[in-house]
């Protein structure tokens, strides 16, 4: 039996019952869809917060007060208080390092923002000069915090575009003064729409001199103080060199926390990809239902086509041949309903994209290699026993019972 | 045809094809016990959240300065223009039907005892912080009642802590240095454990005047604020708001009660498992699409013998019937084997990882082997319509 007996043989099968056919495709197609679909969901989510965390800024090193004895808590969740504070002095002496870049020291709070009778809370950013191009930011209007001596009060600030509109509609706001609790600035820029980046939205806030912040709050401790190290392979230099500093500082205390973009964005990045092969998986429980309607059809079709399978060893087909008869025709049908499966689920990922532009749907390599792959293995493992039934028919019995 | 012949026909056409009704039922059950395995596990998470929110009791409230919330965290905890103070606390005491009212600060701090040091998560509280958050005292005594603007140096260690440092000795009365100032020991609290991801026992509680001069602010972090369990959340919540408006003169504070906490995730939870159970139920349409696929194959091979039973007489929609029962009672077996199966992973899951919560509400089991039935239904109707509209002369004459 040549190659092209061997597919004719299964070609006439398939043919022979299109309705039958079209089912089984239908449940490859449906399981192989679904794990396509479920691991671009996971893939685009991965991307998504890979490419947000890529955006606060390159070869990033954050310094947060405090330190935990016990792991576990997320550095981020510690908004508590040290008894010796991080201040601008021992930001501004991590410019020593030859591997840092620059620095931007930071302080969040809440502040009740108020033009005339306008008033509204946002979230307060005091920094300096540099906090812009370190978080890669832009301006819209006007210009940034001034260079200068970060512990000079000067009375300006930088607005979100939200807080822009809110307060002075579609007024120029480029000069005029706002009030954030008991003080006054003047605006000197506009910051470029960006959206909502990680849960904190950078239209809704506004951005004062460090030393202007420190006042406000009535705090010289910093909230973080980020650095950027001069290069990729630097990183690791900046955040020991950091460390050290900061030590010295502190009389020999370590009582800071110092944590790399490249850490976090590692950790993340294991988890979205942990979660996504696990849905993947999760999908592909349906590739090994279908394999069991595979199974069940071809039992079916054993018994049905007894008097071919009698006729066909009666003039000479070996055990072998009838086997893989078999397992080409469900080799096929499997073949056939992956590749159905991956259009629809290129298709599903077409539709999530125009839904949600701002998620980069994407099939994951593997998924695309797995999911064909996988239906096809199953296909072939159910219809081992059918094929083996078939074979071992007797041509005589076969062909002599109606 | 009566209903004892109808199932011994049903059962009959089953049984003539052992295997196949098995493999069918197969699919079913995997596609069942994938989403009884999916939605006890989520299920199992939803009550551990809950349960590690609940133990520090249901009827409590927090109130915390700014109005704004970044990362589920108050921004105003942080630093924020308008503070909340100890007098805030306290007068949140005349609030109706407010049992206690304890004021928060809490940070990172260095203690040290006879030369050994370690960095704890320092709490500074006020003497109804125990009873508000239900934590016991193991040994000694709570910081006691005294007015919280002038409280003495008392410290309560957590658990862990007085391990670290006093191993088997007794620590009461002891004196420790916190953040370089001298506190006495007065009480061990009783080991809490991890509550989401936060260790409890590696703390330290002193007054919270004194933890607002070590830190150097003005603002508390947080009030905690707890209830009568009977009286309506609405009305405390006003009376909260309104006594704090009147000393600030605006709403700047943030009032969330526990349940409205417990909601939110409560129906993010929901939405996972749901998700992840509707990705299994993928594998459920495959199994259907099983039943579909057997029964037009089954009703192909039955020609002849629905053209004899309505030959005798039987009508088109006792046809249906029959088929559809067929499927459905085919998706029953399926559904039942599934759970078991499920079931039974589950459990294994429980033995072998005791961390990770599993639990199947019986409810759920009932809904699986409904969502079963349907699916073998809805798969049913086009092979029981074909064999229903066959011509019972040309289907006696297929044979």
């Amino acid at each position: 039996m040549r190659l092209s007996d061997l597919l004719n043989f299964a070609w006439q099968v398939v043919r022979g019952s299109p309705g039958r056919t079209f089912l089984i495709l239908l449940a490859m197609g449906i399981g192989v869809a679904a794990v396509v679909a479920v691991t671009s969901l996971g893939e685009g989510a991965r991307l998504y917060v890979v490419n947000q965390f890529g955006s606060l800024g390159t070869n990033l090193i954050i310094v947060l007060p405090g330190r935990s004895e016990t792991a576990g808590a997320m550095p981020g969740v510690l908004v508590g208080k040290t008894p010796r504070d991080l201040v601008l002095e021992d930001a501004l002496a991590l410019k020593r390092s030859h591997a840092v870049r620059r620095i931007a020291p930071l302080i969040v709070g809440a502040g009740d923002v108020r033009v005339g009778a306008r008033r509204r809370e946002t979230p307060v950013l005091g920094s300096t000069a540099d906090f812009i191009e370190i978080r890669r930011m832009e301006l819209a209007q006007g210009r940034f915090l001034p260079e200068g001596d970060p512990r000079q009060s000067l009375p300006v600030c930088v607005i979100g575009t939200r807080v822009a509109a809110e307060l002075f509609g579609t007024r120029q706001v480029l000069g005029e003064w706002l009030r954030i609790g008991d003080r006054r600035f003047r605006i000197i820029g506009v910051l470029a729409k960006q959206g909502e980046s990680l849960g904190f939205n950078t239209d809704e806030i506004v951005i004062v001199p460090l030393a202007a912040a420190q006042a406000l709050f009535n705090t010289e401790s910093l909230f973080r103080v980020l650095v950027e190290a001069k290069s990729r392979e630097q990183i690791r230099y900046a955040k020991e060199d950091v460390e050290e500093i900061i030590r010295l500082r502190h009389e020999g205390e370590r009582d800071v926390t110092v944590i790399t973009q490249d850490a976090v964005l590692a950790t993340f990045d294991r988890i979205l990809r942990a979660l996504t092969l696990a849905v993947g998986g999760i999908a592909a429980i349906s590739l090994a239902v279908a394999g069991i309607l595979i199974m069940n059809v071809m039992l079916i079709a054993v018994t049905q086509r007894r008097r071919e399978i009698g006729l066909l060893k009666a003039l000479g087909a070996t055990s072998r041949q009838i086997r893989l008869a078999f397992l080409t025709e469900a080799v096929l049908l499997a073949m056939g309903g992956a590749g159905v499966g991956l259009v629809v689920g290129q298709l599903a990922r077409n539709v999530a994209l125009q839904l949600y532009p701002a998620i980069p749907f994407q099939a994951p390599w593997w998924a695309l290699l797995a999911a064909p792959a996988t239906a096809v293995i199953t296909a072939a493992l159910f219809t081992v026993v059918p094929a083996r039934r078939a074979a071992r028919l007797d041509p005589v019995q076969a062909l002599s019972r109606r | 045809m009566l209903l004892a012949d109808f199932l011994r026909f049903t059962y009959g056409s089953l049984k003539a094809h052992r295997l196949r009704t098995v493999l069918t039922a197969l699919g079913i059950a995997v596609g069942i016990a994938a989403v009884i395995l999916l939605t006890s596990i989520g299920e199992g998470l939803h009550r551990f959240v809950v349960a590690e929110f609940t133990q520090f009791g249901t009827n409590l409230i927090s109130v915390t300065p700014g109005r704004i919330q970044t990362h589920g965290a108050s921004l105003g905890a942080v630093n924020t223009v308008r503070p909340l103070s100890v007098e805030d606390a306290l007068a949140l005491k005349r609030a109706p039907y407010v049992q206690v009212s304890d004021p928060v600060v809490q940070g990172n701090a260095d203690v040290k005892y006879f030369g050994r040091s370690r960095r704890v998560t320092l709490y500074g509280v006020g003497p109804d912080f125990s009873e508000a958050l239900k934590m016991r005292v193991a040994s000694g005594e709570f910081l006691p009642q005294e007015d919280p603007r002038s409280a003495r140096a008392f410290a309560v260690l957590g658990s862990k802590v007085a391990r670290e440092f006093f191993g088997g000795e007794n620590p009461l009365g002891s004196r420790i240095r916190v953040g370089g100032e001298r506190y006495r020991v007065i009480g061990v609290m009783q080991s809490k454990g991890q509550v989401l991801g936060f260790d409890l026992d590696d703390t330290v509680f002193i007054p919270v005047v004194r933890a607002l001069e070590m830190f150097n602010r003005e603002s508390l972090m947080e009030i905690h604020v707890t209830y009568e369990p009977t009286a309506p959340l609405a009305e405390v919540e006003q009376g909260i708001k309104r006594i704090l408006i009147a000393r600030h003169g605006a709403e700047d504070f943030t009032v969330t009660p526990q349940q409205k906490m417990l909601e939110v995730f409560g129906t993010v939870l929901d939405a996972i498992t749901f998700a992840v159970a509707a990705i299994g139920g993928i594998s459920l349409v495959v199994g259907g699409v099983g039943i579909l696929t057997i029964l037009t194959i089954a009703v192909a091979e039955r020609t002849s013998e629905i053209g004899l039973l309505r030959a005798v007489g039987a009508t088109q929609r006792r046809i249906l019937l029959l088929f559809l029962g067929e499927a459905a009672l085919l998706a029953a077996i399926g559904g039942t084997a599934g759970l078991l199966l499920g079931w039974a992973v589950a459990l294994a899951l429980e033995l072998a990882l005791p961390a990770l919560p599993v639990h199947t509400p019986w409810s759920y089991a009932l809904l699986a082997e409904l969502v079963a039935v349907a699916v073998g239904l809805a798969a049913g109707v086009l092979p029981a319509r074909r064999a229903a509209h066959l011509d019972p002369l040309e289907a006696l004459r297929s044979e």
